[in-house]
């Protein structure tokens, strides 16, 4: 079981969501963070400190996300571990509820 | 999880940290009922919930009786396959219908609230208790933290009404350094309450050891530079997962102690039933370990005997006494005498709190005293160390006796009497070995079943469920009005 982290982090990536983590789940990505399924717990605490609404728990991942439980599972196995709060990007808000950022997330 | 505090942590610290390793862990929870009932549980855990059961029990979702909702379903892997072996065992995890047929209960059992002057501490006697997580790893289904683990919203001392939350490390310091700041300024004792300086902290919530080794160590490594002298860690991880007392776990609490060896480590660990940690054959039963005693789960025994190496770390036992897990004297006798082997100290035994829904589980008090006292004939002194608690919102309050003959010329001890003792006040000490004695009540779950026949009562443990009865029998207005 996992909780899911959606399009709208990437190049957002505000980083809330690490700092009320217990487990250290989360794994950090150029412009984008994963969730590892099998390390998460499904405290689902992260859900709603996102300031930009974009991780789901498992059971409510939107249809059109349905891909992003593969985009979590497997850079999650690759990238490092992010175990404390960062700034968010640069253009943060810029980029926050801009539709079809899929295609800019860096693997 | 933030670091920051008012002091600046030291350099020590810093290093600590920086030293600690995690690891990943890889638990396979299942959290909900949504995977059962979706046939897309793994097929390893998939026959924990008969398809009947399941029926049931979604039927009752989305109703006021639904289970989900009273406690959210959790289970390990771990846990699931050793419950194959174990009618105990599945009683403790398994969501079931009669959980939220009588959803009587205290909405804060104990009052936590009244004693909680920071977000997610409760500070007690010089004790104080911290959430660190609002989840486990799996739920026991007797949960008694229940409205921390829904999310429940509960009402503060404002009146307000808002889900319990964690605590923040930077408040939980500040608070520590300005209590003990106040009791050394006051000649020992704190001028508000007169409790002494506040010296161990009770890491508790839900589970810490669902924490990682590195938010672990923030806590531990900031509670040793506020002062705090002894640091329990509460947990039932060595039952759900007992993986997580790995090596990369010991090097973090030997690294700490290395730092910081004035602070004590006490792993409070909370094992209900013996099957929870031995072997079984097929039949269910228990295998003789050739080299004394009975033979443990290899993980279980692994995880015990790492902790066990480390003679400045203290590990007790805990657990409530439940119906249909441990109701048991010989289970119970057999779990005292294999803990106490391996090192495992027998603190206390529990009854069940006033919990929503404690009538599932709650054995009556006096049968918990039975059958405890049953399961410790023919065990040691050293082995039969524990005591049967219960919390009432005073203190910490053991149950000593129930006696079963008439006393000559005192009243309602006709068939007996059940004799309570106050161990730890909540407000300070000076109330610690008062007495109070109420006639039997055979089928009392809490102090309430006892309130027409006090026999005596220096504590006034009584006094607030008196007062509830007389409420509730006094007239209403609509009576007193018919009458006139």
């Amino acid at each position: 079981m996992a909780v899911i982290v959606g399009e709208n982090c990437i190049r957002c990536k505000h980083t809330d969501c690490v700092a009320v983590c217990p487990v250290d789940c989360f794994y950090e990505g150029p412009n984008f963070l994963a969730i590892h399924p099998d390390e998460c717990i499904d405290c689902a605490l992260c859900v709603p400190k996102c300031p930009v609404n974009a991780i789901y728990a498992e059971g409510d991942v939107p249809q059109d996300q349905a891909e992003f439980i593969e985009l979590n599972r497997e850079p999650s196995a690759r990238w490092p571990q992010l175990r404390k709060r960062k700034s968010a990007l640069p253009d943060a808000d810029r980029w926050n509820g801009v539709p079809g950022k899929r295609e800019y997330l860096e693997r | 999880m933030s670091t920051a505090y008012e002091r600046q942590p030291s350099p020590k610290s810093e290093a600590f940290l920086a030293s600690v390793e995690n690891s990943k862990y890889d638990r396979q929870i299942i959290t909900g009922l949504q995977k059962f009932f979706d046939g897309k549980a793994p097929a390893n855990m998939r026959d924990l919930y008969s398809p009947v059961e399941l029926q049931t029990l979604r039927e009752l979702r989305g109703t006021p009786k639904d289970v989900e909702k009273r406690m959210p379903v959790k289970v390990t892997r771990h846990y699931c396959e050793q419950a194959k072996k174990s009618a105990p065992m599945r009683t403790l995890i398994k969501a079931t219908p009669a959980e939220t047929v009588d959803l009587d209960g205290a909405p804060d059992p104990g009052r936590q609230m009244d004693y909680s002057p920071v977000e997610g501490l409760i500070h007690k006697y010089e004790l104080g208790l911290i959430y660190v997580a609002s989840t486990c790893s799996a739920h026991c289904r007797f949960c008694y933290r229940e409205e921390l683990i829904a999310r429940k919203e509960v009402e503060r001392p404002d009146g307000t009404m808002a889900p319990k939350g964690l605590a923040q490390i930077e408040e939980i310091v500040r608070y520590i350094l300005k209590h003990n700041a106040e009791v050394r300024a006051n000649g020992g004792t704190h001028p508000q309450t007169g409790r002494e300086k506040l010296r161990e902290i009770l890491m508790s919530g839900g589970d810490p050891m669902v924490l990682s080794n590195s938010n672990l160590a923030s806590w531990l490594s900031a509670l040793a530079e506020a002062g705090i002298e002894q640091v329990r860690i509460g947990t039932k991880e060595m039952a759900f997962f007992p993986d997580r007392f790995d090596a990369t776990f010991m090097d973090m609490l030997d690294k700490f102690h290395a730092a910081y060896p004035g602070v004590q480590l006490r792993m409070m660990v909370h094992f209900n039933h013996p099957d929870e940690f031995l072997q079984m054959d097929d039949a269910g039963g228990y295998i003789d370990d050739p080299a004394g005693g009975l033979t443990w789960l290899p993980n279980t025994r692994r995880a015990v005997a790492e902790l066990g190496k480390r003679e400045w770390l203290s590990i007790d036992n805990q657990a409530p006494i439940i119906k249909g897990i441990n109701d048991d004297a010989d289970a119970l006798r057999i779990m005292q005498r294999e803990l106490r082997r391996h090192r495992i100290e027998n603190h206390y035994f529990f009854c069940g709190r006033d919990i929503v829904g404690h009538k599932a589980f709650n054995v009556p008090i006096e049968e918990a005293w039975r059958i405890l006292n049953n399961s410790q004939k023919g065990l040691s002194g050293v082995e039969g160390h524990a005591l049967l608690s219960i919390t009432h919102y005073k203190g910490k309050t053991e149950v000593v006796a129930v006696t079963n003959q008439p006393i000559k010329g005192v009243a309602h001890s006709e068939r007996g009497v059940i004799i309570f003792k106050l161990l730890r006040s909540a407000k300070d000490a000076p109330d610690k070995g008062k007495v109070a004695i109420a006639g039997r009540n055979p089928s009392a779950i809490w102090f309430s079943g006892y309130t027409d026949r006090v026999v005596f009562d220096e504590l006034g443990l009584f006094d607030e469920y008196i007062a509830l009865e007389k409420k509730a029998q006094a007239p209403t207005p609509m009576q007193l009005a018919a009458v006139e």
